[in-house]
């Protein structure tokens, strides 16, 4: 359990590096494979329920401290209304409740069904990315979701659904490394992928 | 519920709360630090990213010149390579032209920035660009093409920074108007689907008169941006109860920025 919960760290701090190098598509009304979160959500299935809580903690963190932009040191005279942001911290939350969502249905994966788990990744990628925009809309004042906001989450959900399963082919892969079982019929899942 | 599932929580929901009360300055601390541990991978990356380029660049030219020499119009082809290159030449050398008359008609001193990386985050209108502290640019430091002003930095590193651009309700300047008295306050509007990003100019007189077609100026008010950079030009006015509000079409376009000019604090 220790093996694989310290290589799943490295593989966090891994994808995070990677994110880095991962761009919007403009085409696709600025979609982007968003990758922690896809990558966050698989092992969220995988993990104990305190272990996810962990990793939610880390990977809002460094979400966050990728993403926040500045709203101090700013000109008075000019910022006559104060600009409200995500505040730092809140993507912590929201991968919280992502990933307990995705553990929710650990029973489900550890069946050996992984792909029931994929299609959730996709979903709570949807509902994270809603959740995100609709936080920062509201406290912007205006609260409006037009199509292309709808097309831009849509779309990454679905790049999330699309990486998912190559995820959980990792996580079966350094599961078996690690000796540590992450379903019940293990061997079988494996060698689906294999 | 299980204690340990309990504590865990707690755990988690201490640690949010941690993260939720730090202040903007310890947050600019931890980016600042993050971006400097990371700052090696970025930079390893970044170079293989250039090797892959380049090898998929020279595989491609080498797969064009075993064509040539199979089939009978390889010359044909190889002309058409060419053209394609040369129209690349001519585009980029009109676009360093202008910008070159750009940096000779302006008073300031600009430095050129290559845009390497577009919206890097999920919702913020936001830029990256290839200049850092080491170019002697900061925090707020306006950014701008040919075409006018594009935004301004908001978090800057080593050897690059993010700007912010004009689009993102977030990035607000200080405005005036061709032909007329009145100051507003320009920011960004969510862009609508299938439309051009647009600006809002708010904070206008109730009984203003401003007429489509009219220039939005900056104004130099906060000394953050310098006067008479151009910001767009007024789309329609509509009249609150309070003020009035314009909606502007930005200058520049901001799907197709590739070089801009970062106006450095001294200025």
């Amino acid at each position: 359990m220790l093996r694989y919960s310290i290589t799943l760290f490295c593989l966090i701090l891994l994808t995070v590096i990677l994110q880095q190098f991962v761009p919007a598509f403009i085409a696709l009304y600025n979609a982007r494979v968003f990758l922690l979160l896809a990558v966050f959500l698989c092992i969220a299935v995988t993990v104990p329920l305190p272990v996810m809580f962990l990793y939610a903690l880390i990977c809002g963190f460094l979400w966050d401290t990728q993403c926040a932009i500045s709203t101090s040191n700013l000109d008075a005279s000019v910022y006559v209304d104060s600009i409200q942001n995500i505040r730092f911290g809140s993507s912590i939350l929201l991968f919280g409740l992502a990933g307990a969502l995705m553990n929710g249905f650990q029973p489900i994966f550890r069946q050996g069904k992984w792909y029931l788990s994929a299609l959730l990744t996709g979903i709570s990628t949807f509902l994270y990315c809603l959740a995100e925009y609709s936080l920062l809309d509201f406290l912007r004042g205006s609260f409006t979701i037009n199509r292309g906001v709808m097309l831009q989450i849509s779309y990454t959900s679905l790049f999330s659904l699309l990486v998912a399963p190559l995820v959980f082919a990792l996580l079966f892969f350094i599961a078996r490394i690690s000796h540590y079982q992450i379903v019940v019929t293990q061997k079988r899942s494996f060698r689906r992928f294999t | 519920m299980k204690p340990l599932n309990l504590i865990a929580l707690l755990c988690f929901l201490g640690g949010a709360t941690w993260a939720l009360t730090r202040s903007d300055r310890s947050v600019r601390s931890i980016q600042n630090a993050y971006y400097s541990a990371i700052s090696p991978f970025l930079k390893s990356g970044s170079a293989i990213e250039e090797k892959a380029r380049n090898f998929s660049n020279e595989v491609t030219h080498s797969r064009s010149l075993e064509a040539a020499l199979e089939v009978t119009k390889a010359e044909l082809d190889k002309l058409k390579l060419i053209e394609q290159r040369f129209d690349t030449l001519e585009a980029e050398n009109a676009r360093l032209r202008s910008a070159l008359k750009f940096t000779e008609n302006t008073k300031f001193t600009l430095i050129a920035a290559n845009i390497t990386r577009r919206q890097t985050t999920n919702w913020y209108k936001t830029v990256e660009i290839n200049r850092g502290e080491e170019s002697f640019i900061g925090i707020q430091n306006p950014v701008v093409t040919a075409e006018g002003l594009v935004g301004k930095i908001d978090l800057i590193a080593q050897d690059f920074a993010t700007v912010i651009l004009l689009t993102d309700k977030s990035c607000q300047v200080s405005a005036k108007v061709e032909g007329s008295a009145d100051l507003g306050i320009i920011s960004g509007r969510p862009a609508e689907y299938g439309k051009d990003p647009m600006l809002i100019l708010s904070y206008l007189p109730k009984n203003t008169n401003l007429k489509k077609g009219q220039r939005v100026f900056s104004d130099g008010r906060g000394g953050i941006t310098p006067a008479n950079i151009l910001i767009g030009t007024i789309e329609s006015v509509e009249s609150g109860a309070m003020y009035s509000e314009a909606l502007v079409h930005p200058a520049v376009n901001f799907n197709d920025l590739a070089t801009v000019f970062v106006i450095p604090r001294e200025n």
